[in-house]
């Protein structure tokens, strides 16, 4: 299924141009955000002994840190749709910063959770949101590349982030290397810099001269063409969806939009996601720790990570591409569907790898697949509920699935425990993530015949109110507002319904 | 000693370093490199051949232990198990063979030395035992001669720190070798990377023992080229030794200063000796790291003030273009005013 129109936005996506730096910062932004925890293990040995705590204490560092980058998409969403994602990613980029320069001055394990958990955590949460939602604003038919190359941030930050790391522990030690990480992650600000506001609020620039045009022509003799022409230009320009949500309700909607739950397609995302988020990130937590426990020496059992995180690289911009092909984007659920269930597969059949050559099959097969689902990610959101409503939706998705991210590793943890062998564990991912994607094949099969049956609904009126309009062009030549109201009827509609057809996007200011 | 025995020609017996695969697969202690060569090297034309077989000592009870008991000659002294150590030489030519004995309480042990000689080496060898290149005398050794293999044991009752040193099992006719044995203490590994801490902060310095429990261990730090013993007890706030696991020690140094970066020896005190590992320490300022922080926000700081202008100069590129747009488009409705309605409304429309 396509995205709906792009009256949802209320022009144009470039598609490039200025858009190629945005992705950019945001692939900095999301690299940043995603492994940024994962490279901070490094320091776990230094501050167990510093702090005299033990593992379980210090992993409690990043786990608040996850939970808060997750927990805080709500927030995130809310000022990204009063203030815009620049003025956000610079604010939460400066808030990671100054947690990192903080937690460099800490005397206790606790500081350590408030300042790297919880402080640079919500700086996390306010470049990782920020940095997806205005990748759908600038990109629509190559959005599924964009969003690709985006999140292919994540493995390169991540092989940049551990060895940079550990070269700062062994110089400068875990106080000098918070210090200067405080630095490293101020860069978040210059990808924040990149990301230039588009979209209605570049807009105001036309509306002045579009007006003195107008005064101009007015000034001619044909009175009627100026009155169609003034209010609908300018409530082309200035968007319906401002005047909408005027309305002191949906003033709040306008901030989170929560109506969004009775959004079949927003449910059915949510459901399928929040399944496979339990057994998506278990795997690679417990891979080398497998990997050990069958015998292989740990720097080997390391490469194993690493050969995934390569095959990771690769495997999303390349599932960016494939998605953004005519065959795949228009029913790129089922593509998603089908890469969780490969995942799924993927784990399914990890036990039967014995050997180290096994385990170099399964990792290899591993990066492809997750590398594919984390790409489209997004994507997939924004194919469901439209660029304009993704805001909140990112954020009302995130929290919920902040819960099962954190489950995730300690039910396969306490899996292997309790049997000693780490077969069940993959045993459970697998069945967890097969049954997620087969889920979300079934019900966005749904999905999209509901769609289709809704756009041949919409057409069937569109033609009545077409015919209803040449009808009061003969009939009523003074009446210039009812012209109008007929005329924004379309107009209208595309925000609330769900719109198929990327024709229809692509045309969709003509239809007007 | 002096044997004689039967064979014609010249001895010509090649030392073969051939450890019994299994039991020298134990190369965990340091230095048995020495004495890892291939058993398949036996491609000389060795009528001796040299028997070597060296194994780990372990202390009986001693769940660490990586060696088989079953492949030895055990024998019970004094509630102590025995542990025989063998060398084997193959043939008078080899070069000298080596092997690292790692003890750290009284043990048992008896070290045995093969000799395969070949058939044109003389008959008569002569059989020494040295201890640190001193020859030793003693009713504890043993020679044996069987078909072409000569073999000495020396059974050692290890109590103290004297006993422990080189022994060196030499066999002597018309050319000379010898197979020694060193008796050692385990060593114990610092950290090679430099710790590094900062004024006024606290550190931690480990040293671990995991194989071999020590009964004590005594931290030094170093003076110029001597080694003071550090003592907790005398200064409580600068010092604190953790001793919670027998094998594992801590030193805690309070309140850093500058004078603090030096070297630091952790010794671990076992019955039969001492051993020393080391640990360094790096003190920084907090100037050091804020250089590297002050270049980084520069950059930043760089970077986003370039973005910014070069917006404002596209924006304002931007407007400029703009503004001769809708000069033209006002020009051209001026002019095609005249033409109808549908076509200025459809222009417009399409902005």
């Amino acid at each position: 299924m396509s995205p709906p129109a792009n009256t949802d936005l209320g022009y144009t996506p470039p598609d490039g141009g200025w858009g190629w730096a945005v992705v950019f910062g945001a692939s900095i932004s999301v690299g940043f955000a995603y492994s940024f925890p994962k490279a901070f293990t490094v320091y776990f040995k230094e501050l167990r002994m510093v702090f005299n705590v033990s593992y379980s204490q210090i992993a409690w560092v990043t786990s608040i840190m996850c939970a808060t980058t997750y927990g805080g998409g709500p927030i995130s969403s809310i000022l990204v749709n009063r203030f815009g994602s620049r003025p956000v990613v610079i604010f939460g980029g400066l808030l990671c910063g100054i947690g990192m320069i903080l937690a460099a001055f800490c005397t206790s394990i606790l500081q350590l959770y408030i300042c790297v958990g919880v402080v640079s955590g919500f700086g996390l949460a306010l470049n990782l949101q920020p940095s997806v939602i205005i990748i759908g604003k600038y990109f629509l038919k190559r959005r599924p590349i964009a969003n690709g190359l985006a999140m292919a941030g994540s493995p390169v930050m991540l092989s940049t982030l551990a060895p940079l790391n550990q070269f700062l522990f062994d110089n400068f030690g875990w106080r000098g290397s918070f210090f200067i990480l405080g630095a490293i992650l101020l860069n978040c600000c210059v990808a924040g810099a990149l990301f230039r506001p588009i979209g209605m609020a570049a807009d105001p620039v036309r509306k002045p001269t579009i007006k003195q045009a107008e005064k101009t022509v007015k000034e001619q003799t044909n009175k009627s063409s100026v009155e169609m022409l003034s209010p609908k230009t300018v409530s082309s320009l200035s968007g319906t969806e401002d005047e909408e949500d005027k309305d002191c309700c949906e003033k709040f909607n306008k901030y989170l939009d929560f109506s969004l739950f009775k959004h079949r397609g927003f449910l059915i995302y949510l459901i399928g996601n929040v399944l496979m988020f339990l057994g998506f990130f278990a795997p690679i937590v417990f891979l080398a720790p497998y990997a050990k426990h069958l015998g292989i020496d740990e720097y080997s059992a390391a490469f194993l990570l690493s050969i995934l995180a390569i095959v990771d690289m690769i495997a999303r911009p390349t599932t960016g591409i494939i998605a953004n092909s005519k065959w795949v984007r228009p029913k790129i659920q089922y593509f998603f569907s089908f890469s969780i269930a490969f995942n799924g597969a993927c784990h399914l059949l990890c036990p039967l790898a014995t050997g180290y050559t096994g385990l170099v099959i399964y990792s290899v097969f591993f990066g492809l697949a997750f590398g594919m689902v984390c790409a489209m990610l997004f994507e997939t959101l924004m194919d469901l509920v439209g660029a304009a409503r993704f805001t909140s939706a990112v954020g009302l998705v995130t929290i919920v699935e902040c819960c099962t991210i954190l489950l995730g590793p300690p039910i396969g943890g306490t899996l292997i425990d309790t049997f000693g062998d780490y077969k069940y564990m993959f045993i459970k991912c697998g069945a967890v993530m097969v049954l997620a994607g087969t889920f979300l094949f079934i019900m966005n099969y749904y999905n999209y015949r509901m769609l289709a049956k809704e756009e041949r609904e919409r057409k069937a009126t569109e033609e009545t109110m077409k015919d209803h309009k040449h009808i009061r062009t003969e009939t009523e030549d003074g009446n210039i507002w009812a012209k109008e109201k007929m005329q924004d009827g379309p107009e209208v509609e595309p925000l609330t319904d769900e719109r198929e057809g990327l024709k229809k996007e692509v045309n969709g200011k003509s239809e007007v | 000693m002096r044997v004689s025995g039967s064979g014609a020609g010249s001895m010509r017996l090649q030392l073969l370093l051939s450890l019994a695969a299994l039991w020298l697969s134990d190369a965990n202690e340091p230095g048995t490199a020495m004495t890892t060569r291939d058993i398949n090297q036996q491609t000389r034309e060795s009528i001796s051949d040299y028997t070597v077989k060296g194994h780990d000592l372990s202390t009986p009870g001693s769940h660490l232990s990586t060696q088989d008991f079953n492949q030895q000659t055990e024998e019970n002294i004094s509630n102590l198990t025995s542990v025989v150590y063998s060398k084997s030489i193959d043939g008078f030519s080899s070069a000298p063979v080596e092997e690292n004995v790692i003890l750290y309480n009284p043990a048992n042990i008896a070290l045995l030395c093969n000799l395969t000689r070949a058939s044109t080496d003389s008959a008569t060898v002569e059989v020494t035992w040295k201890k640190d290149n001193e020859r030793v005398e003693s009713s504890n050794v043993t020679i044996n001669e069987t078909k072409n293999v000569w073999s000495t044991q020396y059974t050692l009752k290890i109590r103290d720190r004297n006993q422990m040193g080189n022994y060196t099992c030499v066999f002597k006719s018309d050319q000379e070798v010898n197979a020694t044995f060193h008796l050692q203490v385990p060593q114990i590994e610092g950290k090679e990377h430099h710790v590094v801490s900062y004024v006024g902060d606290t550190v931690v310095l480990v040293c671990k023992s995991l194989k071999y429990i020590p009964i004590n261990w005594i931290w030094y730090m170093s003076n110029g080229s001597d080694q003071v013993a550090i003592n907790d007890s005398l200064m409580p706030d600068k010092y604190i030794v953790d001793e919670k696991y027998a094998n594992i020690t801590k030193l805690k140094i309070l309140k850093i200063s500058e004078k603090d970066d030096r070297s630091y020896w952790c010794q671990a005190v076992f019955k039969l000796g001492e051993s020393k590992g080391k640990v360094s320490l790096k003190v920084l300022t907090y100037m050091t790291p804020l250089k590297p922080f002050l270049a980084i926000a520069a950059e930043v700081i760089i970077l986003v003030a370039i973005i910014f202008l070069y917006e404002i100069y596209s924006k304002k590129k931007q407007m400029h273009a703009e503004d001769e747009k809708e000069f033209e488009q006002i020009e051209q409705l001026k002019s095609e005013d005249s033409n109808g309605v549908e076509n200025s409304t459809t222009r417009h429309r399409k902005v």
